[in-house]
């Protein structure tokens, strides 16, 4: 039945905008293209902690390398939903995944008479930005009126920042990682400008994302709902949400630069708690533009913009993709084919679609917005928030460096900033960064994994994880030991010393018990001692694992192994 | 929304102005300079400047009243093109006297006004009355507004 509708629809010239569709067949998957205003549910991998490594689709996939002769120049402009209670010029909320058109005043709404007023947390959390990028930050700066018109758009304009940004001039530090060949990068950011979101188009030819249905009846609902509504619909809850850009320098020079860029900023974001940083919901945009020349070219090729990145990996492989095509085509002598353009990037055919060709720059009539007044800050201002900046992830990776950690550990810690401050708070205690690190990265993040827990849900709190460190290397318990209580220790919380004393759990490192022990298990097991000692020395492993037993697993494994050599072949 | 009268000139579209025309003749009722008012549908009304409109004729660029009507989204007809090209132009040149004013020894400002940045603080307030501004919408099919169908933005 589903698929009548879907002959139906393609004979329908409105819903097919471009060829390759608003609608798309696929292993019997019906995937539309749209924004949805609910909760989504996002088909590309999810992500419950900050990326740190993005994993192609194709885990075979090699490092994407340019065709020789050509360099790619590659530039980004973000737009940052911030997390702030309210809108940036009127007091609605803003409140993520709430019905549609509630979240909604005259003000956002572009009612006639309703004037805007701008929330200070905005220009609070512009400054954090504009600092942790190294920007200048303009004392003084305006806004302007962006014109055009379009269904999500109230007043007919957005209140942006257009010839005097809030923050110019800076640059991002960030380190490749490990499994790319690491190396460090700095890129230039342009500028960074305060401005609102529009409001949510549902069917629009620009898809945020794409949505499964699988459900045959819902395919069949949906498709009848799409022939039988011949318009959009608009979702204001997000209308004037305050948003920073960021544009960045074109710097980047491949794929995984300007993913790891992204991701940087996502990392930076979430330090100072100014977004979600979350490219999945949408607090995250990029968009990215890519061109290309040969290699002794100064003059830069042709720019082509790309949208539609929903994650990390989606700007890596698109970018890729796109230099590919571009280089496949002037290689080709057809160069000229290569048009300022916007393209979108298909998730599923993982190509890059021409969305529409750009007639000439967009004339957006800016002018000063005149319903706001300047933005002045004031020297003490900008010092007093440059004094409540938490250590920034770069600064933390080069301390990590210092402490004889691996470049993977270092990256891994310096990624959440949560991990980071649990790692800073452990070896605060005296423990050794090296087994802290392990710690973390071995079987707390298992578990983190497992449980889908954030590091500050675990109930091992940083000075428990300590005494664990400090229990095991003074030899009170094994590592074995230690091993097996972390897991009590993470699920259900208490205390290192607790735990030991409940469960008898101290190291026998007495000689002369471990003696006795194997004694005992030496003469329990004649047999095996006869084959040990003619020659089946294997059997070693058999007799410390009796041992074991009997000592409920708290002999002190190097003391056993010594003693029991010993006795082996003592009678020799 | 209210505005105030700190426009380019180029931007404006022929209702546009007439608003803030309409603002300022009844702020000025003292100085009874008359104002050139246009109505959209209307007779237009001559009222003339005190003060010369034509003089320092304008070193600004006739307007693209076509260009203008399209960026607005008002349609004109070309009758009306013809007819309000003239009459933008007269705006325009009235605005346009400022160019005689040497500015080679004043600072840009950012700001007519050097009012003190008003911001508030983050605190949510919902509006009281949302269901009155979703039953004003002309087609909404709760909960959402439907709207035509758009090829292009801008």
């Amino acid at each position: 039945m589903a698929s009548t509708f879907f002959r139906t629809i393609q004979t329908h010239p409105f819903l097919l905008l471009h060829p390759t569709a608003v609608f798309r067949r696929k292993n019997g998957v019906l995937r539309c293209t749209m924004r949805s205003t609910q909760t989504q549910t996002p088909t590309q991998e999810k992500q419950q902690s900050p990326q740190i490594k993005f994993s192609p689709q194709n885990p075979n996939k090699t490092f994407y390398e340019i065709p020789k002769g050509y360099e790619a120049i590659i530039g980004i402009e973000t737009h940052v939903q911030l997390s702030t209670l309210t809108k940036a010029f009127c007091g609605c909320p803003c409140n993520y995944g709430s019905q549609p058109n509630t979240s909604i005043c005259p003000v956002c709404m572009g009612l006639p008479g309703a004037l805007p007023v701008l929330n200070s947390k905005v220009i609070e959390f512009a400054v954090k930005l504009g600092l942790a990028l190294n920007c200048k930050l303009s004392l003084n700066s305006k806004f302007d009126r962006k014109q055009y018109f379009y269904p999500d758009l109230p007043k007919g304009y957005q209140i942006s920042q257009f010839d005097m940004p809030i923050a110019t001039g800076g640059y991002i530090d960030l380190d490749l990682p490990v499994e790319f060949g690491g190396g460090h990068r700095r890129f230039g950011i342009t500028r960074v400008h305060m401005e609102e979101d529009a409001g949510k188009l549902l069917h629009s030819e620009n898809g945020d994302y794409s949505q499964e249905i699988t459900s045959p009846t819902l395919q069949y609902v949906f498709c009848s709902f799409m022939l039988i509504f011949r318009g959009s619909m608009v979702d204001l809850n997000r209308a004037g949400v305050p948003l920073l850009e960021i544009v960045s320098e074109p710097d980047m020079r491949n794929g995984m630069e300007a993913a790891e860029y992204a991701a940087e900023l996502q990392r930076l974001v979430r330090y100072l708690g100014v977004s979600n940083g979350n490219m999945q919901e949408g607090s995250l945009r990029c968009d990215v533009n890519v061109s290309i020349r040969p290699v002794e070219q100064e003059k830069f090729g042709t720019k082509v913009e790309i949208k539609n990145l929903n994650s990390f990996s989606a700007v890596n492989r698109a970018i890729d993709f796109e230099i590919s095509r571009q280089v496949l085509l002037h290689s080709q002598g057809q160069g000229d084919q290569i048009v300022q353009e916007t393209r979108l990037w298909e998730e599923g055919s993982q190509e890059t679609f021409t969305m529409r060709k750009k007639e000439g720059l967009a004339d957006y009539r800016y002018f000063p917005e005149p319903d706001l007044p300047e933005v002045i800050l004031t020297k003490e201002y900008v010092n007093s928030i440059r004094n409540t900046l938490p250590e920034l992830p770069e600064m933390k990776r080069r301390r990590y460096e210092k402490m004889d950690l691996s470049m993977q550990d270092v990256l891994y810690l310096a990624n959440d900033i949560n991990v980071a401050d649990y790692f800073d708070a452990t070896i605060a205690r005296g423990a050794d960064a090296k087994l802290v690190a392990n710690w973390i990265m071995g079987d707390i993040a298992a578990y983190m994994k497992n449980e889908k827990l954030s590091i500050n849900d675990v109930k091992l709190k940083p000075d428990e994880l300590a005494k664990l460190i400090a229990s095991i290397k003074s030899g009170t318990i094994s590592g074995k030991i230690g091993k097996e209580i972390l897991f009590e220790l993470l699920a259900k919380g208490g205390t290192v010393k607790g735990l030991i004393d409940e469960k008898d759990l101290v190291q026998i490192v007495d000689p002369v018990e471990i003696g006795k022990m194997v004694d005992k298990v030496l003469s329990d097991n004649l047999k095996q001692l006869e084959q040990y000692r003619g020659g089946k020395t294997k059997l070693q492993g058999f007799f410390t694992g009796q041992v074991m037993k009997i000592s409920k697993g708290k002999a002190s494994p190097g003391l056993l192994n010594k003693i029991l050599l010993e006795k082996l072949n003592a009678k020799n | 929304m209210a505005s105030r009268t700190s426009l380019m000139l180029r931007g404006l579209s022929p209702y546009y102005c007439c608003c803030c025309f309409f603002n300022l003749s009844s702020r000025s009722s003292s100085s009874s300079s008359k104002l050139f008012f246009l109505g959209k549908n209307s007779n237009p009304t001559i009222r003339y400047c005190s003060t010369k409109a034509t003089g320092g004729a304008s070193s600004l660029p006739p307007p693209d009243v076509t260009h203008l009507a399209k960026t607005a989204r008002i349609s004109l007809a070309p009758n009306e093109v013809e007819e309000f090209a003239p009459k933008i132009q007269q705006v325009i040149d009235w605005f346009g006297q400022l160019q005689v004013v040497d500015l080679d020894s004043v600072e840009p400002a950012i700001r007519a006004e050097s009012l003190h940045e008003n911001a508030r603080e983050d605190i949510p307030e919902t509006f009281e009355n949302r269901e009155a501004i979703r039953t004003s919408v002309p087609s909404y099919d709760d909960p959402y507004i439907k709207v035509p169908k758009v090829l292009n933005k801008e």
